[in-house]
This record gives structure tokens, C-alpha cells and sequence, in this order.
């Protein structure tokens, strides 16, 4: 069996060989790595000595185009920064931005991203743990999440207009009022996911090869999550309870109620992967919640705040953060004044979750690993941006 | 707004529809009819004695004196064979189409649903293509043992049907050993999926073949001593003797007749479903791990091959269950000497004899099928094990509850009269039918529990 | 021993019920509805016109209202949009549109050259269907023939600009270009 020296010199930062060891590439095309990443992976067998994920397959240069077009310009390229929970990157981007121009979105603005927010939200979960049960080795889930996945979809083009790459928030404010009628359909999609969600957990959640496959498999312990700075439900599920919607919020989050899931080690230890996956189920649950208030105070108003066509802020720095599906979704951008961002840099969950893998990986098997890519929910355009 | 091109093989049927819907029925009843048909009437003549005894009434040739009796008898075997072998490649083929319609339908998909009338053709046209492409061999491989290892595996899968018995006279040879027959030779198809992981020189196929050596080896044992309850009940290893010492009725069925057999019953299937690397014991190929595992560098007809082995031995798998605890070909309501009384003493039986073969015959495909369909629904709905937990689940659940079950029957074998067989026989299928009319309601009931959702049978 | 025991039977009893509960939700979907749309073929409505008003679908430009403001080609982030000016020879006074192309192959529908319109000419259709064999053919130009420039549109005052309905010069257009390309040695076909 050959082995790829070079890999093995830069990947591994190893030089010696061992005949007992093989190193095997997880991907980059490789049907459970979500995306063009690679693990490279030095195995004995079925038990993995390490594993070190090899990221920038899907480098885009996004942070660079930002200080190259306008500030409102940009909008459209952070829908790519995580496709699969868009709302999340447009939303952090206008917070950034606003920030830096020193207005405020208004109340109505607020509530719609909000509720936009959160249905992206159980929208993304549903790809999370769907494509979860399909890395276990279950077909059947991800269909149904695909489905539920595509009534979200239907409601959000109600909204404004794509499915996928939204484009829905704009500086100050948000590019679609909510068309008439469409309040009744998204409570009618949440009656009917309250009372999915249940047949999910019938299904796969508490399936006995499912929680015996998750449960006890790649621990993250309390402290090593904060240390390796996971973010989002990876962190939650570790029994931290942080969110940036509750503990740093922003936008409409203060007037409602509504509880953070965190892992508690039900089937095994905190921080295993079955926490880190229930999280998640939870967390759509409490989406909902949060869109059943939203929906009630809806305040009247205007959804735009006064912004010039090319905002010009002046010089200096801001920072917007909100709690993306993948955890906190950071970005920084910097002005000099000028109508483009003198620099802007986006700081995302997944790239934080590449971190820890290879501290996870030692001693642990192959299907291990796949079951541990797949509860840190990984979207490969957000690891490379 | 519809696109057609010239060849679309939808504009075909919706040009033809009589068409489309003819082929579907030759290729979904004719075929396997047909098939049925030259096996009752050859399998039963495969004998030398009766091959010898009808050359002299009908030709007055003397075959047994014959200096090319063994030409002819060898010609009777191809034949027979070449009936086993398209018989396998139909089945293959036709349970892709119903486990890709079924995993559709369990997932709210429709599933292939335009070639031929509902989709039937797809397999056809799947093999067509497959067969059609090039068959690459990678520049690594070991060339000779890469070539080879399908057909190791096909042998694997052709073999039990020497002993498979399809209905009361239609089985190639009823072996005095045949559960061990099948036992062994079934075996073989590891021996395809070791070589084909190795000789692929990939690591992924080669983890696949370690996989998959290693689960075939450690389930055979539960699968074996599983399989020696109904041979204990029976009294002998051979497959027909083992459905004759069962009966047409539920509660004659060995399944029902003793606790132990219902348990070891639940104990072969999981086996042979690892045998058979089915979900959730689908490790050698294994597909978010190893990518395809043993066959990842296989392609065209070889892969073709290996697929129609991975499906058709659904067929052995459920056929094995069948008739070591399901009854196998028996049909209720007649016994042994109704057989005898139709087949009379002529050289060719009465018509009514092959009517009940064929009944006989149709007994077995159902159950296989309903059999079949089990496999197909466990496969959707569970997930893989990890292969630790795969040699756990053999070697501390299976091995142990297989030998407890053995020795419960010996000794339900010894101790409990006729008349405490037949009353478990009832009580056992009373349970049985209780546990499915319970199922049934709570089947029902998940449709209820969904805001939205309703039994709705239409979008096929 | 004895906790032993009871979590070996207490797995069996787990995997009893779990797989009951899974198998009984997988085979409750054999009688509900699958939701597959069979798209292209075996649709009741053409798929565009089942979609909300709001979707976002392949530019159009009614450029009978367009004041030639030029807010959408600054507006757009990557380039899509490319529109020429002149004067006009006869008039000197009006100002024509000589050139109006959207390269649709480019677009990435986010909707931001919409928005500064103050007409409306530019819009989002609900089409989404304009394949073509090469990515060239995708540049769709509004103002054909350079020749027969449009005049710029003057807005009246507290009157809506008379905008032709969205996506009817859009399906006209797609359905006079033909699906199949003509060959490239062809002189180039005008579309639309």
C-alpha cells in the first residue's frame, strides 16, 4: 500500500513510517465529509490514531470581495458564506454594519429577522441531524428532514423571494414585509412540527443503534469545549449553557422567553454526540417557541431604517455577532471611511469545530469519526469561507 | 412546458402505453411463471433413474447402457442450472425495483416510477446499462484475482439452490445434509467480497473485505446453531424433510411450536441478515464510511454481479427462514398423501398433481416475499452498527440465546407431549396475530398523531 | 451481577421497543402521500407560475419605463448589468439607451438592482427555465439592435410608470428563442 509521503510530511507533520499504520484520506470527496474537506487520517486498522482535518478546498476569497464592494453590495455574498442557514450570515453582516453606522433596525425589522432567523434555523437543523442519521448509516430520516426542510423553504420564498441564498436583510432594516396571510401559514407549519418533531424522536432520535452509536462516542468535556472555543449547540451540548441570543443579545431576543437546550449526558456522558445531536431536535422545538411569540407581538411599522443608497460611515470598527445554526457567527469590519470595508473578517462555527478533531480522534474507530463529523455539524463553505 | 427527446424511454411508453404495460406484465409475471414452470417440470425429472426410464418408454433407447448417459445427464444439469441462474438474476433484478419503490415510498419519495408501467422496467434497464459500461480494472489491482472475485461471490449465491426446495417436487436435489449444504456453501460469497476488498488494492475496499470477512465468519455460529432447532424438531438435516415434518396451518408451522424456535427463529434471521450484509449489518460496504467498501473499484458487469448477489441473496436468506420455520412450500390443508394420490403411479402425474405443485410453489414465493419485504423495511428504518457492536451483538446476545435455545429444545423435544406442541402451536399464533393487529393500530395511529398528515394512497 | 443483568436483558427490551416504534413509523408512511413533484412533465401548472409573487427568478427589463438612471448597473455587486447611453442624432435633447445587457449567467438573483428602480423596469420574473447550450447565449440584451436605440422614459408626476405586467416580455422572448443552439458558424443570434 503506498503512502503518500508528502501528505504524510504536511498534513501529519510526521516523517517517519510505520508498516502497521495506514493513512487514509477521508475525502475530500467522501460521502459523509459535508463538503470538499479532508481528513487525513493515520489508522491501524479499525482503531484511528489521529486524524487531521486539511481545510481550503473551498476557499472563496469572501473575506477579500468585501473590501472590494459596497457595503450594501456585500449582502448577497454572505448568503454564501453558509448556505445552508443563510439568514444567520446575512443577519450578523447588517448587525456589523449598523453598528458602524450608528442606527438601529426598527422594531418591526427586528421582529422579522427574528422570526426569518428562526425558521432558517429549524430549517438548518433539519439538514444537521438528517444528514446525522444518514452518517450512522440511516436513510430514511434525512428524506423526512429534506421535507420538513422544504415547508421552511416554501414560507421563507413567500418571504423574500430564493430558497436558498436569501438576501433578506438589508442595512437597517429587511427587504420584505411578511405578505398578508403568511402568519397563519407558518403557525400551521409549527403546529404540524410540534407534533413531528415527535415522530422524528420515534424514528431515529431514541432508536437503540442510534444511541448506542452516539451515545459515550466523542466526549467533549466541559472545559475542553470552552478551551477549544466551540460555539453554538457543539458547546451546548457539553452542558454549557451560552447563547449568544440570551447572553449577548441583540435584536428582538429580549422580549421573548424561551429556554437554551444543553446536553445531559441522557444515554451517556455530557458532551457526547447523542447530546450534541439532541440539542439540536430541542433547539427547533424552541425555535418554534420563539416564533409563535414573534408572530403574536408582531409590532407595526416600518422594516427600513433611513440609510443612504452608498452608506459612507466614518472611520473605525464594529463588530456584529449573532447565534448562527452553526453557533456564533462573528463578523468584524473595519471602515476607513470610505463607501467599501477597509477590512472585514467573518469568524464562524464550523471552522472553530474543525479544531478539536484531531484531539478527538485518537484511539477512537473509523465509524467513530464519521459519527463525531457529522454531530459537529460541518458546512464546508463556512469552514474556508 | 415538456421536454421530450426522441428516445426517452417515457415518450416510448406514453407513445405505446399497451405496450409498456404488456412488457410489464411479461417481464413481472411471465418471466418468473415461466420460470416455474421449467423448474416443476425439470427439477423433478433430474434424476438419472427417471431420465433412464423415460428414454426407454418414450424413445425405447437404452440411456443406462449408453455409452453418452453421462452427456445426457450433464445436459439436464446445465439446464437445470441455467433455470436456478435466471431465476436468480430475475429475482435480483425485481426486488431492486421493489426495495427502490418501497425505500420511496417509506421516505414520502414516489421512487422510479417511468419505465414500463409503474417503473417495473427500471431493473431492466439498470442491468441494460451496467452491462454497457466499460469495465475498468485499476492499474494497481491484482488483475487475475480482481476478474475473479465476483464470481466467487456468484457461486456463493447459486450453490443453496441445489437444496432450495420451491414447492413439493421442485427442488434440483434433496440432499439427506442440506441445512449443512447450505450452511457451508452459502459461506463462499465471503470468499468473493476477502478477494474482491484485496484484490482491489484500495483502502477502502480492503477495509471492507476485512469487515466483511470477519462478520460472515462470527455470525455463521449463531446462524448455525440457530438453524439446528427446527433441524432437532424435524429429526433430519434434509430441507424437504424438514417442511414435511411441518404443516400447511400457522400453528404447524415450527416457529409457533415451541418457544425456543420462535426465539431461534428471531436469532437466524438476524444472522442471515448479517450474512447477508443487509442494514443494519451492512459494514463491508458500508456506504458514509467506506464509500462502497469491498466493490468501491468495481464496475460494469462485475459490479452488476455483485449487486445481483448483495439482492438475490435476500431470496436464500428468506428463503432459508421459510422453510426451516415458516412452513416452506406446505399448503394448507393438504397433507402428504393428497401428493401421493395426484402424482399416481404413471410415468407422468395427473394434471391436478401440477396444479398443487404450483400452489405449493406459490406458497413458498409468498412467504419469501413477505419475507423479503421485512428486509427491505428493516433497511430503511435502522441504522448501521459499529463493528464492535456488531461482534458483541454475535457473540453476546446471539451465540448465547442460539445455544440456550438449542438446549431448550432438546429438552422440549423430550419432555413435552403432542398434545402441549399443538396447544403452544395455537397460543403461540394467537400471540403472533395479537402482536400484528397491535402493530396495525399503532401503525395507524402515527398517521393521526401528524398535524397535516393523512392516509392518502394516491402519487404512485 | 446483578446490575449486570439487568442492563444485558434491559438492552434487549430497548432495541424490542425502539425498533417497534421506528419500524411502525416507516411503514405508516407506505399510506401517506409522497411529495415528490414529478418536475418537468407531470406537472398540473407550469412550475413558474406555481411560485410566490416575490420569487426571484431571471431579469427582466420593460424598457419602455426605463428613465436609463443607470442606479441599477451601479447598484449590482458583481457586474451583471451593462447599459450605454447616447444622444440622440435626430434630437439632441432626448438621450437614448443603446445598449441594456444582463448577463444571466453571471446573476446571482439577490434582487439589490430592483430595488433603486424608479420605474420598476427592471424586475424579477418567475421564469427560471432559459437553458442554453452555451453560456454566451445567456446574455440577454434588452435593447436588440444598437441601431434602434430607446428613448429614456421622463416619470410623470403622481403617475405609475405604464409597466408592461412582469414576465410577459420575458416568456415571449424565451419562447421565440429556440431550445436547441443554432450552430456557431452561424451569425450570431439576437436574443432576445
Amino acid at each position: 500500500m503506498a503512502i503518500d509521503m508528502k501528505i504524510e510530511r504536511q498534513i501529519l507533520r510526521r516523517t517517519e513510517t510505520s508498516d502497521e499504520e495506514i493513512v487514509v484520506n477521508f475525502g475530500p470527496q467522501h460521502p459523509s465529509t459535508h463538503g470538499v474537506i479532508n481528513f487525513v487520517t493515520q489508522t491501524t486498522g479499525e482503531i484511528i490514531r489521529r486524524s487531521v482535518p486539511e481545510v481550503g478546498y473551498l476557499h472563496r476569497g469572501l473575506e477579500k470581495i468585501g473590501e472590494m464592494v459596497t457595503y450594501p453590495g456585500y449582502m448577497p455574498f454572505t448568503d454564501r458564506i453558509d448556505y445552508v442557514a443563510a439568514m444567520f450570515a446575512n443577519e450578523g453582516y447588517a448587525l456589523a454594519v449598523e453598528r458602524l453606522l450608528g442606527i438601529e433596525a426598527p422594531p418591526r425589522a427586528q421582529y422579522l429577522r427574528a422570526i426569518a432567523g428562526e425558521l432558517c434555523r429549524i430549517s438548518s437543523h433539519f439538514i444537521a441531524v438528517g444528514t446525522m442519521a444518514t452518517d450512522i448509516g440511516a436513510a430514511t430520516p434525512l428524506t423526512h428532514g429534506l421535507r420538513e426542510r422544504e415547508s421552511v423553504n416554501d414560507l421563507i420564498e413567500e418571504l423574500c423571494g430564493a430558497r436558498l441564498t436569501f438576501n433578506y436583510h438589508r442595512i437597517g432594516g429587511v427587504s420584505f414585509d411578511a405578505p398578508a396571510g403568511w402568519s397563519d401559514k407558518v403557525l400551521r407549519f409549527l403546529d404540524h412540527l410540534d407534533s413531528y418533531i415527535q415522530e422524528w424522536d420515534r424514528l431515529i432520535s431514541f432508536n437503540q443503534i442510534y444511541v448506542d452509536r452516539l451515545a459515550n462516542v466523542g466526549v467533549i468535556t466541559r472545559e475542553q469545549a470552552v478551551d477549544y472555543g466551540l460555539v453554538g449547540p457543539n458547546l451546548r451540548g457539553s452542558g454549557v449553557q451560552w447563547d449568544i441570543r440570551r447572553d449577548l443579545s441583540y435584536g428582538a431576543y429580549p422580549d421573548f422567553a424561551f429556554d437554551i437546550p444543553v446536553g445531559t449526558g441522557r444515554f451517556g456522558t455530557v458532551g457526547d454526540c447523542w447530546d450534541r445531536y439532541y440539542v439540536r431536535v430541542q433547539e427547533m422545538l424552541e425555535s418554534s417557541k420563539i416564533i409563535r411569540q414573534a408572530l403574536a407581538k408582531l409590532p407595526e411599522g416600518e422594516i427600513m431604517a433611513k440609510v443612504a443608497r452608498k452608506p459612507k460611515p466614518d472611520a473605525g470598527e464594529a463588530v456584529g455577532r449573532v447565534e448562527s445554526a452553526r453557533g456564533e457567527m462573528l463578523y468584524y469590519v473595519v471602515s476607513d471611511g470610505s463607501e467599501k470595508a477597509y477590512r472585514l473578517r467573518v469568524r464562524t462555527g464550523s471552522f472553530l469545530a474543525m479544531g478539536i478533531i484531531e484531539e478527538l480522534s485518537r484511539g477512537i474507530m473509523v465509524a467513530d469519526l464519521i459519527a463525531i463529523i457529522a454531530s459537529l455539524d460541518i458546512v464546508a463553505p463556512e469552514i474556508d469561507r | 412546458m415538456r421536454i421530450t427527446l426522441g428516445l426517452d424511454s417515457t415518450s416510448l411508453s406514453r407513445r405505446y402505453p399497451r405496450l409498456a404495460i404488456l412488457a410489464t406484465l411479461f417481464m413481472a409475471f411471465g418471466l418468473p411463471l415461466g420460470l416455474y414452470v421449467a423448474a416443476l417440470a425439470v427439477f423433478p425429472l433430474n434424476t438419472p433413474e427417471r431420465l433412464d426410464a423415460m428414454a426407454e418408454q418414450w424413445l425405447g433407447y437404452d440411456l443406462a447402457g449408453s455409452p453418452y448417459r453421462y452427456i445426457v445427464y450433464t445436459a439436464f444439469l446445465l439446464l437445470v442450472a441455467f433455470i436456478a441462474v435466471n431465476y436468480t438474476a430475475v429475482f435480483g433484478g425485481v426486488s431492486t425495483w421493489v426495495e427502490r419503490r418501497v425505500a420511496g415510498r417509506m421516505q414520502s419519495r414516489i421512487g422510479p416510477n417511468r419505465p414500463g408501467a409503474a417503473g417495473f422496467l427500471s431493473w431492466v434497464a439498470d442491468a441494460v446499462k451496467m452491462i454497457l459500461k466499460e469495465d475498468t480494472i485499476p492499474a494497481e489491482a491484482d488483475h487475475l484475482l480482481f476478474r475473479a472475485a465476483p464470481y466467487f461471490s456468484m457461486v456463493g449465491l447459486l450453490l443453496p439452490f441445489v437444496v432450495l426446495p420451491f414447492g413439493e417436487a421442485t427442488v434440483v436435489t434433496d440432499m439427506n445434509v442440506g441445512v449443512f449444504y447450505v450452511a457451508a456453501a452459502s459461506a463462499f460469497v465471503v470468499v468473493g467480497i476477502l478477494v474482491s476488498g484485496w484484490a482491489s488494492n484500495s483502502k477502502w475496499a480492503l477495509f471492507g473485505g476485512i469487515r466483511g470477512a470477519a462478520q460472515v465468519m462470527s455470525y455463521e455460529i449463531p446462524a448455525g446453531i440457530a438453524m439446528m432447532v427446527p433441524v432437532l424438531m424435524a429429526g433430519t438435516l434434509s430441507m424437504q424433510g424438514i417442511v414435511r415434518a411441518q404443516g400447511g396451518w400457522p400453528w404447524q408451522w415450527f416457529v409457533f411450536q415451541n418457544p425456543a424456535a420462535f426465539v431461534a427463529f428471531f436469532i437466524a434471521v438476524t444472522a442471515s441478515l448479517a450474512e447477508g450484509n443487509r442494514t443494519p449489518f451492512d459494514l463491508p460496504e458500508a456506504e458514509s464510511e467506506l464509500v462502497a467498501g469491498y466493490h468501491a473499484e468495481y464496475s460494469g458487469f462485475r459490479l452488476a454481479i455483485f449487486l445481483m448477489v448483495e439482492w438475490a441473496n435476500m431470496w436464500i436468506m428468506a428463503g432459508l427462514a421459510v422453510t426451516l420455520f415458516l412452513g416452506g412450500w406446505q399448503v394448507p390443508g393438504y397433507g402428504a398423501e393428497d401428493y401421493a394420490r395426484l402424482l399416481g403411479t404413471g410415468l407422468l402425474p395427473a394434471p391436478g398433481w401440477f396444479g398443487l405443485q404450483l400452489l405449493s410453489m406459490l406458497m413458498f414465493v409468498v412467504k419469501t416475499w413477505a419475507l423479503v419485504f421485512v428486509f427491505i423495511w428493516l433497511r430503511w428504518t435502522l441504522p448501521r452498527v459499529r463493528v464492535d457492536q456488531m461482534m458483541s451483538l454475535c457473540w453476546k446476545y446471539l451465540v448465547p440465546g442460539a445455544f440456550l435455545c438449542f438446549v431448550v429444545t432438546l429438552v422440549w423435544q423430550l419432555l413435552v407431549p403432542p398434545a402441549g406442541v399443538a396447544f403452544t402451536g395455537y397460543a403461540l399464533t394467537a400471540l403472533a396475530l395479537f402482536v400484528l393487529a397491535k402493530f396495525a393500530v399503532a401503525t395507524r395511529r402515527n398517521i393521526s398523531k401528524v398535524a397535516g398528515h393523512r392516509v392518502d394512497l394516491g402519487n404512485w | 451481577m446483578a446490575q449486570g443483568i439487568r442492563a444485558y436483558f434491559g438492552h434487549i427490551t430497548d432495541v424490542v421497543t425502539t425498533f417497534w416504534e421506528g419500524l411502525s413509523v416507516t411503514l405508516s408512511y407506505m399510506l401517506r402521500r409522497p411529495i415528490t413533484v414529478q418536475y418537468p412533465d407531470r406537472v398540473e401548472k407550469r412550475v413558474a407560475d406555481t411560485l410566490p409573487p416575490r420569487y426571484r427568478g431571471i431579469l427582466e427589463v420593460d424598457t419602455a419605463v426605463c428613465t436609463g438612471c443607470m442606479a441599477c448597473e451601479r447598484a449590482c455587486p458583481i457586474g451583471v448589468i451593462k447599459i450605454s447611453t447616447d444622444k440622440d442624432p435626430g434630437n439632441p435633447k432626448q438621450r437614448v439607451i443603446t445598449q441594456f445587457d444582463i448577463d444571466v449567467g453571471k446573476c446571482m438573483f439577490c434582487g439589490l438592482c430592483v430595488e433603486p428602480c424608479p420605474t420598476g423596469a427592471i424586475a424579477h420574473t418567475r421564469e427560471f427555465e432559459a437553458t442554453r447550450k452555451h453560456v454566451d447565449s445567456l446574455v440577454f440584451r434588452w435593447v436588440p439592435d444598437p441601431a434602434k436605440p430607446v428613448p429614456f422614459y421622463r416619470p410623470v408626476k403622481g403617475q405609475d410608470a405604464p409597466r408592461a405586467p412582469v414576465g410577459e416580455i420575458l416568456r415571449r422572448c424565451l419562447a421565440a428563442a429556440s431550445w436547441i443552439e443554432r450552430p456557431s458558424f452561424l451569425p450570431e443570434e439576437r436574443k432576445p
